[in-house]
């Protein structure tokens, strides 16, 4: 069965093009101008990936409103902000709604298509029973790659998908450093410096409210980022 | 032209008070000295109507206002204050005049004054005898020659009585007159009542001699006769000369009660001849109050057209006078014949008895009391308005050097408004005043603010522009990978690909160009930690050894820790910008320097580099946003955001980034100087 994407873009010609790359792929899209109509299709049935941007039409933030209500309808939905806005306030806001990927419009068609089949993977990931190598073990950390889940002292840590990618990435060569390219490749995700350097910063603060004396992930300036034991 | 000054000049202008108050205190003068003209006047009117009602106490008889002859002997006789010594000198006289000269025919000099007490007419005679020739015992008086003095007198009945005063030794003398006995012969007899005395002198003799005024009538004739037979002086002649001018006795005790001291009041017959005089002017004292005079200069109204006083001890002439006695009360103001600055009222008004005009009252009075008056005036309003003026221009050059500064506090402000670095002041001082430079102050403010708006505006320009061109350069670059994906003849490839590349160049652009607002943004929400310098340099070298294959880095750092509290990351991307910046103008086997040291409470960050220079009105301009000028080595775009980035984190920090040349001209350093904190 194909799966279903929604696409909420104000601006036709952009959201065609979209349309047209993602059904090349295989994919059933059904496109919405703005939020109202988007909603009203949502409430219906829910599409498998929801391709969402920020300003619609006359409402400036209805991208993060309609991403909110999703994530209420659905906890899995996954949701990406394909969007004009690069701010780093705009990608975090995103984020921390719950969207799974942040992208921006310099994103390539064929880009775009594997952002999101990298996506699908990864649900799909999520479904199939838990395999070994999934399981990453550094010290007081445990990440299950099969149910997305860290703990820290086996306490829970609320990672969101790309600072679970990026955390992984890190603890899976304790001591290597990886450069800002290396971490985007990992979480399959698209951000300039400024974005990972606040994605470090937010995961690295999750981790200091479960254990102030947290300083695993360390920065190499000029290079990266590196795991420390 | 300063403000200060203009105001002084302005203040200056309140010199124009004195002036207007010497012009007030001259037409004071004026109006005060016609006053006293007229006060005068009419006291010398009072007095005339008061002593026409009395003629006999002030005119002697009925021939006085005949008019007065004194080529034909007629004679003025002074009124004498005490009786003189006779001893020969008429010093004791008390009168001014000289003795009036004789004439004579064969030029034999003689003069004569006459003066009276109440009781006595004193005679005075000098005569010029080179060789003198005394008086024999028992003379005869047909034969013998000697010098004599011959007196005749009118007496009160009419009768003509002639003496002689002659002598053969000086001294006290008595008069001699010829008496013709009955039988005709002439014997010689002295008259005991009236005496003299016989001064000899160097050049001739004096003689002064008292008659009783019993014996006097109206005439009187003098003749000095020398032995050789030449004469001077009047032969008695009934027909006419010889007639007394006498003043009158008590006139000047009946006057002195009519005036008031400071005032002189003369009584003149018709001829203007004294008859009696009282009182006496204030005597000028400008020795004392020349310090206060120094100002007349300014304010004195100009006397050197008046006319000068007649000072004649025996008469009173003028204008005035002429006036009085031709029966019109008359006034004017005088220059005294004493001191230039004397000035002197003359009143006069005429003495009418009977309808006719027998002589004139004049007064006078010094015009000192006026000029006294209006030195004190002056006075006071030179030290009032000089005072005025004084607090005026202290006042305006206060005010003026007050509004100055706060002038130039505000140009300065003015000048500095832009800061080196774009940015914009927006207080002014001087703002809070509610006047006019108050408003000038928020007026600039007002402007600044618009100024800093638009700057603001420009320096959001690139970060707007680049979001909006992004939405239709994806729906170029999607519909350019949707063609792509449909499957595109080989002949149309290549265009395909030119649309590509340009629209990845216009990407990379748009990138630039939005920058600058998404590193603002992240400098907002930097955090700051403690962290060592030295070590993040280190390690940024070594990356850019890996980055950077082809550039050769040079570090040097101090061995120790440099401990800094900031923001990590913005330091680094710093540092990259400028390592950025740094390997683009670099030649190959060129040397990049990384720097840090310590200098005075700062970090001097410096990344330095071999090639050329940057010329110099560049140096400052180089951290402007969007400022590009040097060429790099490849062909990206340079908006100059890198180094524009780089002030933005150094000012974060507090710091300062400059540009300067290397002293040996090979190539540039840029400097970042970071507080210790």
């Amino acid at each position: 069965m194909k799966k279903s994407i929604a696409i909420v873009e104000d601006e036709p010609a952009l959201r065609e093009n979209y349309a047209a790359a993602l059904s090349r792929h295989g994919y059933q899209v059904k496109t919405y101008a703005n939020r109202k109509v988007a909603m009203q299709a949502f409430t219906t049935r829910l599409p498998d990936l929801a391709i969402i941007d920020i300003s619609l039409e006359d409402e400036a933030e209805g991208g993060f409103d309609l991403c909110r209500d999703l994530r209420a309808m659905s906890a899995e939905l996954p949701i990406i902000f394909l969007t004009a806005r690069d701010s780093e306030l705009d990608a975090v806001s995103g984020l921390r709604l719950g969207a799974d990927d942040f992208l921006t419009k310099d994103v390539s068609l064929p880009h775009l298509a594997a952002r999101v089949a990298a996506l699908f993977r990864r649900i799909d990931a999520l479904r199939l029973p838990q395999n070994a190598t999934d399981m990453v073990r550094r010290g007081a950390l445990v990440m299950d790659a099969g149910k997305m889940q860290t703990t820290w002292n086996a306490r829970p840590v609320t990672l969101s998908l790309t600072e679970f990618w990026i955390v992984h990435a890190l603890a899976l060569n304790p001591g290597h450093v990886k450069n800002r390219q290396q971490l985007m490749d990992a979480a399959n995700v698209v951000l300039d410096d400024s974005t990972i350097t606040s994605h470090i910063k937010r995961l690295r603060r999750k981790f200091l409210e479960i254990d102030p004396a947290f300083d695993a992930v360390q920065t190499v300036y000029g290079m990266g980022y590196r795991w420390v034991e | 032209m300063s403000i200060r000054l203009q105001l002084l000049i302005v203040a200056l202008t309140t010199l124009i008070l004195p002036w207007a108050g010497c012009q007030y205190a001259r037409e004071l003068e004026n109006a005060l000295r016609v006053s006293q003209e007229n006060a005068l006047e009419s006291t010398a009117d009072t007095i005339a109507l008061a002593l026409s009602a009395q003629p006999a106490r002030v005119f002697h008889g009925s021939e006085d206002s005949r008019p007065y002859a004194e080529e034909q002997g007629d004679q003025y006789v002074f009124a004498l204050r005490t009786a003189p010594l006779l001893d020969g000198y008429h010093e004791d006289w008390g009168v001014a005049a000289e003795p009036q000269r004789l004439p004579s025919p064969d030029g034999y000099g003689a003069r004569v004054q006459l003066g009276s007490t109440d009781r006595y007419l004193f005679l005075y005679v000098q005569v010029d005898e080179p060789r003198f020739v005394a008086e024999p015992a028992n003379p005869d008086v047909d034969k013998d020659r000697f010098d004599r003095l011959d007196m005749t007198l009118e007496q009160p009945d009419g009768s003509l009585e002639s003496y002689f005063f002659a002598t053969g030794a000086p001294g006290l003398i008595e008069a001699q007159k010829t008496v013709i006995q009955a039988d005709g012969s002439a014997h010689i007899a002295t008259e005991p009542r009236i005496q003299a005395y016989w001064l000899e002198t160097a050049g001739g003799y004096h003689l002064e001699a008292r008659v009783p005024l019993a014996l006097v009538g109206s005439r009187l004739w003098v003749e000095a006769r020398e032995a050789s037979g030449r004469k001077a002086g009047f032969a008695a002649d009934s027909a006419r000369g010889g007639r007394l001018f006498m003043a009158t006795s008590g006139l000047g005790e009946l006057l002195a009660t009519f005036i008031r001291p400071g005032t002189r009041a003369t009584v003149v017959d018709a001829n203007g001849l004294k008859l009696g005089t009282s009182g006496a002017l204030r005597a000028a004292d400008l020795e004392d109050d020349s310090s206060g005079t120094w100002y007349r200069r300014f304010v004195t109204v100009d006397t050197s057209a008046w006319p000068v006083q007649a000072s004649l001890p025996d008469r009173m002439t003028g204008k005035s006078i002429t006036a009085a006695l031709a029966g019109l009360p008359a006034a004017e103001w005088l220059r005294s014949s004493g001191g230039a600055q004397d000035l002197l009222l003359l009143a006069a008004a005429p003495i009418a008895v009977d309808g006719r005009t027998r002589g004139a009252v004049v007064l006078e009075q010094s015009g000192d009391q006026l000029l006294d008056l209006r030195d004190r005036a002056l006075a006071r309003l030179f030290d009032l308005t000089l005072l005025a003026t004084a607090l005026a221009v202290v006042f305006a050059f206060s005010l003026a050097t007050f509004i100055s500064v706060r002038i130039g506090r505000l140009r300065s402000a003015a000048d500095s408004a832009v800061g080196n670095d774009g940015r914009i002041r927006l207080e002014m001082p001087e703002s809070g005043s509610a006047d006019e430079i108050g408003a000038l102050a928020r007026a600039f403010e007002r402007l600044l603010a618009r100024l800093d708006e638009h700057a603001r505006y420009l320096r959001t320009l690139g970060g707007k522009l680049s979001h909006e061109l992004r939405t239709p350069l994806t729906i170029v670059r999607s519909s350019l990978d949707n063609l792509e994906s449909e499957g595109v003849r080989g002949d149309q490839r290549g265009y395909l690909t030119r649309a590509r590349e340009g629209t990845g160049r216009l990407q990379s652009i748009l990138a630039a160009l939005g920058a600058a607002s998404r590193v603002e943004e992240s400098i907002k929400q930097a955090e700051r930690v403690s962290f060592d310098l030295a070590d993040l340099a280190r390690a940024a070298v070594a990356g850019y050894r890996d980055a950077f294959p082809h550039a050769r880095f040079a570090l040097d750092v101090p061995a120790d820790g440099c401990l800094l509290f900031g923001a990590p990351e913005l330091i680094a991307q710093m540092l990259d910008k400028l390592v950025e910046n740094a390997v683009d103008f670099t030649p190959p086997e060129g040397t990049i320097t990384v720097k840090l040291a310590r200098a005075d409470g700062k970090y001097e960050l410096s990344v330095e580099n071999d090639g050329p220079s940057i010329p110099d009105a560049m140096l400052g301009r180089l951290f402007e946003s969007l400022f590009e000028h040097r060429q790099g080595s490849d062909d990206k775009p340079h908006f100059g955001l890198g180094l524009y980035i780089v002030r933005l984190i150094a000012e974060f920090h507090d710091g300062t980034a400059l540009a300067v040349n290397r002293p040996d001209g090979n190539g540039a350093a840029f400097v970042v100087s970071l507080p210790m904190i």
